[in-house]
């Protein structure tokens, strides 16, 4: 399926990478991850809940598109309709890669990858990824540093999470949603910031949150709760 | 003030701290004395699945404990050769019969499953077992389970874990040093613990957790033990820590249980290392024929060079409990109060049992301290009762005659008559609640049904109750517990696996 190789300037010379939306190209996710770096952008669109990866039995935080697997009630015959899309769907069909290799006295760092299965590789349409002499192109730079916050936010997300859970603000939740069409949908799995448990924090541990960097985007994932309005308003205009 | 320091100690001092919010919350002070040259006993490595609502009572992370304590998943108990001394078995599992209250289930197993073992046919959880499967998964919260479980732990480094959480977090003021004399009040009270360095030592209440030596309770008020060596024979181990064969190898998640000649072997799986030990009646066996018999078990278990390279450990007990557990304001927890053979691990429940008993029912004044001793008294003197009780079923209803050891457990005089009673009643009906009514029985009536009905314990034909819908019912209960195992065998990694797994990850608090 994905066949991921590290990204050079001489084989991938003339690649192009097609950046229209469209579940041709694999944007009909129900979520997809985001970072505590961005949470201020996402809360703006969507709602932000968390869900235990099953590998690793870890959290990570989600940005939440639709209410079951393939439904993005963003993604539009126009395109995707939202002013901020996540990064980690942004970067696509790029990915940081290994540990790349280790140079004399330099220690490994880690490269930018690419799945050439991915349907938005192209030779004829989108946008360049190298310019005509082998530089990066201004679009594998917006990439480049997206890619870079990912990383670093994946680790941030870490700390954030046992900061959570060191309060124990976080919580599992079960959203059942009647649809106008008489259908419904169940969402289960997720987890969200106990609100009440938030607005009980004494001023230490308020204190704390600010000093690590974690209070702003707590409560970025408690503003965001007020989008599941506007996704089962989304999910009813549809039926 | 609690008098020592070992697994019970820091349970006691861990559960009444932080049951009381000390030093949240003022009033009240824990402090533990502990002599620096006593070193803790070290037996113990089973628990039950109380310790996990004790653990997270005290506020301990589960992850933290599994790291540091070597700890283990322990599902249940696999029992060989203790019907025939042949190679049967038969298992114990935690978790409770499907349908258990709901259905009779004995009576439908016997006329269309007799085949089956019970356990087998009524739970999940033996089949998990077999296969080496962990009671949860990765993405199981702390302390959540799957399938019912409790641990294998390092006893060793059980206490200074709980030592570190009950100092670091929970403001129990730790002494180390030697009590070398108890002065007593005109009233017969305990008025002080006297040390070598710290000079008099003062508290309200005195938990004597000093092992064996039961220094206030035993030595200092003289109290009793009342021996229950014609039941239980057993009164010396030897016990050996045996390396896993290979870095990947399986660990097992239920105690391996086997009969021997004159005794037993208990079969431990922690994560770096095997525990095992031959517990044994020293009337009947000498220690040498004893170790010989371990020797065997390692070597078959893993290899010749292993097993020549261990140096057992040797252990003697009087297995008996004090008449009294609580005297006047001192109080005994673990084996200061009492020690049996490790059969069924009841040792660290009843320490967690007796903590939390202390710590609900803290006497307020002196003067209501006589009447929470007496429901103390009467609680526990109850669940030694009925631990011996369970214990002594095991031997009860074995059928070996391969050694004396065997024939004279079966001897009348070497019964409990309230045992006997409820053997025969348990002829023509299934151990219930109504033959354990209390409502924290430490083992309860499934545990019971496990165990009869695996040492192939079968009751009169005719005479279970058993309603028109019960058959159907029953049915579906065994469905259901096939069902259960064939989604959990798919969803569940291995003992080993998870284990690992928590090496680099932690399992999350919701």
């Amino acid at each position: 399926m994905a066949r991921h190789v590290p990204l050079n300037n001489i084989e991938h010379k003339s690649l192009r990478i097609v950046t229209t939306r469209s579940a041709a190209y694999g944007d009909d996710q129900m979520f997809a991850l985001t970072v505590p770096a961005e949470f201020r952008s996402v809360q703006s669109c969507y709602p932000i809940v968390f869900q235990k990866r099953s590998d690793t039995g870890q959290f990570q935080p989600l940005a939440l598109f639709g209410f079951q697997p393939g439904e993005n009630l963003f993604l539009t015959e126009a395109g995707w309709d939202a002013t901020y899309v996540p990064i980690s769907v942004e970067r696509l069909p790029f990915l940081i890669g290994g540990p790349g290799v280790a140079q004399a006295g330099q220690p490994a760092q880690p490269m930018i990858h690419i799945d050439l299965d991915n349907p938005r590789v192209s030779s004829t349409e989108g946008e360049a990824v190298f310019l005509e002499y082998g530089g990066s192109s201004p679009f594998l730079e917006r990439i480049s540093s997206m890619l870079g916050s990912l990383h670093e936010g994946l680790a941030a997300t870490t700390a954030f999470v046992d900061a959570l859970q060191g309060l124990d603000l976080l919580e599992s939740f079960v959203l059942d949603v009647g649809h106008k069409d008489g259908s419904s949908s169940r969402l289960a799995g997720f987890y969200t910031v106990n609100e009440e448990r938030v607005r009980a924090l004494d001023g230490a541990a308020v204190s704390k949150l600010q000093a690590q960097g974690f209070l702003e985007p707590m409560y970025m994932v408690v503003a965001s709760t007020v989008h599941f309005r506007d996704l089962i308003e989304r999910r009813n205009r549809r039926s | 003030m609690i008098v020592g320091g070992g697994s019970a100690g820091w349970l006691a001092a861990g559960v009444i701290a932080a049951d009381h919010q000390i030093p949240r919350v003022p009033g009240l002070e824990v402090t533990l004395v502990e002599s620096p040259a006593v070193s803790p006993i070290g037996v113990g490595e089973g628990t039950w699945p109380s310790m996990r609502d004790t653990l997270r009572r005290i506020g301990v992370s589960e992850t933290d404990f599994i790291r540091e304590c070597d700890a283990a998943f322990k599902q249940g108990s696999r029992f060989a050769g203790w019907t025939d001394g042949g190679g049967e078995h038969y298992y114990h599992p935690f978790s409770l019969p499907q349908g258990y209250g709901e259905a009779n289930l004995v009576m439908p197993w016997l006329r269309e499953h007799a085949a089956v073992p019970y356990a087998e046919l009524v739970s999940f959880q033996p089949q998990l077992c077999e296969r080496g499967r962990a009671p949860k998964q990765v993405t199981t919260p702390e302390y959540a389970a799957v399938a019912n479980y409790a641990y294998h732990l390092d006893a060793g480094k059980f206490g200074p874990f709980l030592q570190r959480h009950c100092t670091a977090r929970l403001g129990v003021r730790h002494i180390v040093d030697h009590v070398t004399r108890i002065e007593s009040s005109d009233n017969g009270d305990i008025a002080a613990v006297v040390t070598a360095g710290h000079g008099r030592v003062e508290g309200d209440l005195y938990v004597d957790c000093t092992g064996f030596s039961s220094l206030l309770l035993g030595q200092h008020y003289g109290v009793p033990l009342i021996s229950v060596q014609p039941q239980l024979f057993n009164d010396s181990a030897l016990a050996v820590q045996v390396p896993y064969a290979a870095a990947d190898a399986p660990i097992a998640s239920h105690t391996i249980s086997t009969a021997c000649e004159a005794g037993w072997i208990w079969d431990i799986g922690l994560q770096t290392r095997r525990g095992v030990g031959h517990v044994y009646s020293s009337a009947h066996m000498s220690d040498t024929e004893a170790e010989r018999i371990l020797r065997d078990y390692v070597t078959a278990g893993t290899d010749a060079k292993t097993a020549a390279a261990l140096s057992p450990r040797k252990l003697s007990f009087r297995p008996g409990y004090r008449q009294t557990l609580w005297q006047r304001n001192c109080v005994a927890v673990g084996l200061a109060a009492g020690f049996v053979e490790p059969l069924e691990a009841s040792a660290l429940a009843l320490v967690e049992f007796s903590a939390a008993m202390i710590s609900d029912q803290l006497p307020a004044t002196r003067a209501l301290m006589d009447t929470v001793a007496a429901r103390f008294n009467d609680a526990f003197r109850y669940r030694w009762e009925r631990a011996i009780d369970f214990l002594k079923l095991h031997y009860l209803l074995s059928r070996r005659s391969d050694s004396p050891y065997w024939r004279e457990h079966r001897a009348s005089a070497a019964v409990q008559s309230r045992l006997a009673e409820l053997l025969e009643l348990w002829r023509y009906q299934s151990p219930s609640r109504y033959d354990f009514h209390r409502i924290e029985e430490i083992f309860p009536s499934a545990s019971y049904q496990y165990v009869l009905y695996g040492m192939g314990f079968r009751p009169e034909a005719r005479a279970l109750p058993e309603p028109v819908q019960n058959a159907a019912l029953a049915q579906r209960y065994f469905d259901e517990a096939a069902t259960l195992c064939r989604s959990m065998l798919a969803a569940l990694p291995t003992n080993r696996a998870l284990l690992n797994h928590l090496q680099s990850y932690r399992l999350q608090r919701v």
